[in-house]
């Protein structure tokens, strides 16, 4: 793990990896000046990853918001750029080099003498046909418990309506643990980290329909670095055997450790262990 | 002792793969043939499987005086109930693992009296694609038919076994028939439902067809225990119609007589009749996974594989 030195500076929480659902130019400036200001306050180092916005309107509409943004760019506590010039500028979105620039970033910014680090980023490009862009649900999972539980840094990742469609925003909504936006649907399935423990609550329906959300739910499973991983199924009411066989794989990926433990196993789970006792060595109920 | 007598076809029993019907009428012939096999088998140091109905187990069970380490004894009607999950069973049983090299011998009776009409196309199915799955096996497999039967039923079994008998002897079929050829007979039209629920659906559909299935299932009576397995068959069937079967789909769900019928019809077809008839990989995507799961879930699936497309009609008791 990049920069794993860093040490947890607080304690881990629901609200430093939020969504922000909007669907218009007010509710974004108001989002955005809310975050830059409580960040200044802190005395944090601040960064904003454009997507579509042009990063000189960024700074007007903080600006026209009575913050001093031109003086904290002039000193370094706040930077706008794009994703594009920045962590897209390689081959496309990769989630594993990503979590690596977040560990040196924040290395950084406490180099800098900042008190933390807050980032938002527009993540608009998810919807478009950018290489990697499929694995944006995976890397939302992944981050809770790579990033945000080691790490003093808030990040705010802003979803805009006008550019994402609703069923994409909704999946990936749910993979944070706070929302701080608007309204959003329920996903046929849903995933969002635990955050008591490591582990993924996995809620709705599982079935072939839902399997792009149910592979990165296995790849954040895969990747999780502690020994014991949980799922919580209670909200969960139908899972087929593809998704429980996808589960069970990356498991087995993951280095020799306990099996998966769930809780709250709904009935479908239960039969498919009772007709497949292979998956048993990957997937443990641990509520009998 | 008739037993003598079977032993006097040894060179059958011998050969790469014998498939008899046997045909009783009375307890004793029963016995005399089927324990007669059987005793023949343990005779040889063989593993049998005798797979037959609850009464005729209890017989058989009596016979040998109670269990033999050799010997599994499964009741048919609960095992074998929905036909299409025997022929899994029986693969399980000759390659399970740590089996020394010698030849198994399994008694499989699929047909009984009492089973509907169709079951008993759906066993005779069952039968031919023995043939199928174990062409070239070193294994013995005696099926036993109660000339109790209806007379059409007892007729598919000349066609479905390669030797045919009674306790006294055995004799090659004269009627016996490709088994590809038998499993199209088999294919005979299915009823129309007087009131079906449909629901078409595609691939956005699908956890939606999910959540009304069961709401329909509920208001149905079907506990919640045959609900799980309802739900993971449909499941199966309706995601197999997106991905094999044209992108979408047909589901049909009625009452029928103490039970419910899920029918899925698609565009696909069916091109292995032995699809899901082998205990699959549970990891692997593809080799009939679905389709098993199906057959292990349901009292019945009918399969209806042709050119118009594939017709699944799943079968759950209510009682």
């Amino acid at each position: 793990m990049p920069g794993a030195a860093v040490p947890a500076e607080r304690e881990p929480g629901t609200g430093h990896h939020s969504s922000v659902v909007f669907a218009d130019d007010q509710e974004w400036a108001a989002h955005l000046c809310a975050f830059v200001r409580d960040g200044l306050a802190r005395d944090e180092e601040i960064k904003y990853f454009a997507d579509t916005t042009d990063p000189g309107r960024v700074l007007r509409t903080l600006g026209d918001a009575g913050i001093d943004a031109v003086a904290a760019e002039r000193r370094g506590q706040l930077s706008v750029s794009t994703a594009a010039q920045t962590y897209l500028a390689g081959t496309g979105f990769d989630p594993d080099a990503m979590i690596g620039l977040w560990y040196d970033a924040v290395e950084e910014s406490a180099a800098r003498g900042y008190a933390g680090l807050r980032a938002i980023g527009e993540m608009s490009w998810g919807a478009r046909d950018i290489p990697g862009a499929d694995r944006l649900l995976e890397y939302e999972l992944r981050i809770h418990q790579e990033v945000f539980e080691r790490l003093p840094l808030t990040a705010w990742c802003f979803y805009d309506r006008r550019l994402l469609p609703d069923d994409r925003v909704d999946v990936l909504v749910g993979a944070h643990p706070a929302n701080r936006g608007g309204p959003v649907g329920r996903p046929v399935l849903r995933v969002t980290p635990l955050t008591d423990r490591p582990g993924l609550r996995l809620s709705g329906s599982a079935g072939y329909d839902t399997r792009e959300a149910v592979a990165a739910a296995a790849a954040a499973v895969r990747g999780m670095p502690t020994a014991r991983v949980e799922l919580d199924l209670a909200g969960l009411r139908h899972l087929d055997t593809a998704s429980l066989a996808t589960l069970a794989a990356a498991v087995a990926d993951r280095p020799a450790g306990p099996p998966l433990g769930v809780r709250h196993a709904p009935p479908p789970l239960r039969r498919l262990l009772d007709l497949f006792p292979e998956f048993g060595s990957a997937v443990e109920v641990l509520d009998r | 002792m008739t037993t003598d007598s079977l032993m006097n076809d040894h060179a059958d029993r011998l050969a790469p793969f014998f498939h008899p019907a046997l045909f009783y009428a009375t307890e004793d012939e029963y016995l005399d043939g089927v324990g007669g096999f059987v005793r023949g088998a343990l005779d040889e140091g063989q593993d049998v499987l005798v797979a037959v109905p609850g009464a005729r187990l209890k017989l058989l069970k009596e016979f040998f005086d109670g269990e033999h380490e050799r010997v599994m004894w499964v009741d048919m009607t609960d095992a074998g109930r929905n036909p299409g999950r025997i022929l899994s069973m029986l693969q399980e049983f000759a390659d399970r693992p740590g089996r020394d090299a010698r030849p198994v011998s399994i008694v499989g009776e699929p047909i009984w009296v009492g089973r509907t009409p169709a079951e008993s196309w759906e066993a005779t199915r069952h039968e031919a694609l023995i043939n199928l799955a174990f062409e070239g096996r070193g294994l013995s497999i005696l099926c036993p038919y109660d000339t109790a039967l209806p007379e059409e039923v007892l007729a598919q079994a000349y066609r479905t076994h390669p030797v045919v008998g009674d306790s006294a002897a055995y004799r090659a079929s004269a009627r016996y028939t490709d088994p590809r050829e038998v499993c199209r007979d088999c294919d005979v039209p299915l009823p129309e439902p007087r009131d079906a629920v449909v629901l078409a659906f595609g691939r956005e559909d699908l956890a939606r067809v999910r959540d009304e299935a069961d709401h329909w299932a509920t208001a149905a009576g079907l506990s919640p225990e045959r609900r799980t397995d309802w739900l993971l068959a449909i499941g199966e069937a309706t995601s197999n119609s997106v991905r094999h079967g044209g992108g979408q789909g047909r589901l049909r769900l009625w009452r029928a007589d103490g039970e419910l019928v899920a029918e899925i019809s698609d565009r696909g077809r069916l091109a292995d009749p032995l699809t899901g008839r082998r205990r699959p990989d549970p990891y692997a995507p593809t080799g009939g996974r679905g389709v098993w799961i199906m057959h292990q879930l349901c009292d019945l699936v009918e399969i209806r594989s042709s050119a118009q497309g594939l017709v699944l009609r799943l079968h759950m008791s209510v009682k």
